[in-house]
Parts: C-alpha cells; structure tokens; sequence
C-alpha cells in the first residue's frame, strides 16, 4: 500500500480549542473574518498533532481542495512559505472560493440567520466551477498547509457551520522514489504513470537478463 | 464469473429490533460484523484463491446549518441535532488485516472518508467531492472491514431508523486463475481491473499461438 488516496475533512466544530479528534459533544464556534485558520493545526475545529509535513521517504500530490462556499470562504496551499494561488500581479489572495470548489458538493451556498427552521438553508445547489489541475506536489522535506479563510464572519448570534475539504495521494517508500523520478522526467506524477515506471523498470531488467543469457 | 462486480450495502436500521443511536454514536461499528443493522455471518476475508478490488465506498452526508437551528428539524431530508449540524456526521474507515487505510497528514489514522465526501445514496444536494483512485487491494489470505463512526445523534428517534445511517462499498472479486493474473499484475505493477485482467489472458493466448 504505497500509493493511497487520503483525504482530510475540517469544520469549525469543536468542543475545546485545540482538539485533536472529533467528539460527540462538538458545537460551532465562530470563524473571525479574513483571518487564515490552517486546517491542520490552527487550533480551531479538529486538528492534527503537528503540521502536515512530508518525510524523505514521502512524496504528496494533493488533488483538490474545497471549502463550504458560505461566508465568502475560500482556501489556499502554502508549501513551506510560499502561498500556491496568486494574484495576477502576484500579490496574495485567499485562494480558491468555496462557490468554485464548493463542499460539500451540491451544498447551499446562503443561509438566513434570522430564522431557526429549515428554510434557513438555501435552496440552492453550489456545483464545482474548478478542477485542481495540474496537481499540486509536495516534495519530500516540504512542510505545507491549507488555509481557510472567510471574507464575513459568522454570526456571533446564529454561528454558520463551515468545512474545508482535502483530497491528496501519499506516495510512500518506493513509489515516493518514482515519484521524484517522473518529476525529474518532467512526467505528470499519478498512479497510472508510476505504475508505468514500475513496468519499464522491469522491462529493461528483463531485456537485461536476456541479453546476459544469450551471451553465456 | 471468476471477474465479478460486487456490493455491500448497510443500514444500522436493518434488523428486526434496531440499537439504540445512544450506544454507538462515537464508536466504530463494522459493516460486516458489527452487531448492529445488516450484518454477514464472518468477518470479510479473502480465500488463498481470491483477490478483492474496493473500488468505492460512501456513507451517509451530513450538512451544517446554523448553531440556531434546533434538533430534530429536517433539513434536505437530513434530521439536526443540537448545535444545528444536520445528519450523522459519519465517516468511513477500510481496514486491511489490522491496518487503517486512510491516515491524517501526521500518519496517525483518522475515521476516513466523510459521508459529505462521498454520500450515499448521492443526490442533487449531496454529490461526490471523492473518488477511491488508487483502488485498495486485498490480497489472497487477508482479513477486510469498513469501519463506520458517526458523532452527530442527527436522529429523530431513540433507535436508528431506516435510511438514517447508511454505508455501501463497491468492489470487484476475481476468483481462480482470475486472481491469479491478478496477482501477476500486482507484482507487474499494473492496475488491477478487469480490462486489465482481460489484456493478460489475450496476451498469453497470442503468446501460445
């Protein structure tokens, strides 16, 4: 199991700060506006025990990313320090808008916070207008977060559950290797072109082992 | 049929008296031997003869709303709880032998993919953010499970109820010399699927004529 698809869900539900796992007991809290809550370790909603960072035998694509397209939100990859979606003159920007890469898919993107029933919700179905693509890769050593970020704050009275959502592939051991290979062959790291890799490699070491055996 | 497409799909409502939510929400329940909804008679395993492609799994969505909105208000056909989170708040989990699959970005394992993710049953409202690419593979002789934990009581009754908590994985089983080939293609590094499987054996047809 050296190449797996991994995701990684984070919502502003909680029951402490800076809590690991998810409980039973979690409720909303609020999300300040323009502030950038890294997913992994910015100590709101659930966390991880450091930050997302890749070992020397590691290798991470990350595939998509999506945020709840309430609030204005939107996220952003750094990788190390070196933020991922730019603006035009290069200056910084949030990132992807969750109305282009909505999560969940098909979710409202309004909601009414002067009533407590159901037509709260918006009716409608925010689909995806954006693909991650190309991938975005970590290489290994690199360090890399995602940050979300909403430009209105939820409402102190009524508080908006928000979520962010991750898709990646890790590349492990061997195939972590082949990964750093393809990247220097300028080939498109996914599994189909490792797997291609893989069958080359063996290829040649058969065409090898024939030509050794032909000669003796 | 040595190449069959195969699917799973449970409901914790699915038995004659269905549990309490009470005493499950927060645990992990296995799909396949979990004691609660529909269950099979052993633990998932394939034989020395077998190879199992999982192709897809998805469970129940869940939808945040507002801190506001009271429990039991039903909101695109998910029920909230307190706190305004609609839904179970479930996620799914495969395990191989004794190993989770789905792992956080510090390498501890995590509850997997959220049913807001990859929903099931999908719908207008609740569609795929997630995709199962690469398949998982278990290989002859190992033990499998899908592993669900919910931590939203997003039910209107004491006892889960049909439709409320639901999980569905997708796999291909090859069986025999099919799994044979599929063992070849493991060690070939090929992707395991039966378009796959189909190429080897045509090309060992045209390697003997």
């Amino acid at each position: 199991m050296s190449m797996r698809s991994q995701v990684y869900e984070w919502s502003n539900l909680q029951a402490n700060a800076n809590q690991l796992r998810r409980t039973t007991s979690d409720l909303p809290v609020g999300v300040v506006a323009k502030r950038e809550y890294d997913i992994f370790t910015g100590g709101l909603g659930n966390n991880i025990t450091k930050p997302a960072e890749t070992t020397a035998t590691q290798f991470i694509v990350i595939e998509d990313v999506a945020a709840s397209p309430l609030l204005g939100g939107a996220v952003q990859i750094r990788i190390n320090t070196t933020d991922y979606f730019q603006n035009p003159d290069v200056t910084d920007m949030s990132g992807i808008p969750g109305l282009a890469s909505p999560y969940p898919r098909g979710a409202n993107s309004t909601v009414d916070t002067t009533v407590d029933t159901a037509s709260a919700i918006g009716s409608e179905n925010t689909l995806k207008s954006f693909d991650l693509y190309p991938d975005v890769y970590v290489l290994p050593g690199q360090t890399f977060q995602i940050l979300y970020s909403a430009r209105t704050a939820t409402t102190a009275t009524s508080t908006e559950i928000v979520s962010c959502f991750l898709k990646y592939t890790l590349y492990d051991g061997p195939d972590a290797l082949i990964a750093n290979k393809l990247l220097e062959l300028g080939v498109t790291i996914n599994p189909n072109n490792v797997d291609w890799y893989k069958r080359s490699l063996i290829e040649q070491q058969q065409r090898s082992r024939a030509v050794a055996g032909g000669q003796q | 049929m040595s190449m069959r497409s195969q699917v799973y799909e449970w409901d914790a409502a699915r038995e004659t008296t269905p549990k309490d939510v009470a005493d499950y929400i927060g645990n992990r329940i296995s799909i396949f031997i979990g004691g609660v909804g529909n269950n099979i008679t052993k633990p998932a395993e394939t034989t020395a003869t077998e190879f199992v492609v999982i192709e897809d799994i998805a469970c129940t969505p869940s939808l945040g709303t507002l801190s506001t909105v009271p429990a039991a208000v039903v909101v695109r056909g998910l029920t909230t709880a307190a706190g305004g989170l609609a839904g179970p708040r479930a996620y799914v989990q495969v395990r191989i032998n004794t190993t989770d699959y789905f792992l956080d970005p510090d390498n501890i394992p995590n509850d997997g993919i959220p049913g807001a993710g990859s929903p099931y049953p999908r719908s207008i409202n609740f569609q795929p953010s997630f995709n199962l690419y690469p398949d998982v593979y278990v290989l002859p002789g190992q033990v499998w499970d899908a592993l669900v934990t919910f931590y939203n009581d997003g039910f209107p009754g004491a006892a889960f109820a049909a439709g409320e908590l639901m999980c569905f994985v997708k796999y291909t089983l090859y069986d025999g010399p099919d799994a044979l080939i599929a063992n070849k293609l493991l060690e070939m590094g090929i992707s395991i699927n039966p378009g796959n499987v189909d190429w080897y054996k045509r090309s060992l047809l045209q390697a003997q004529a």
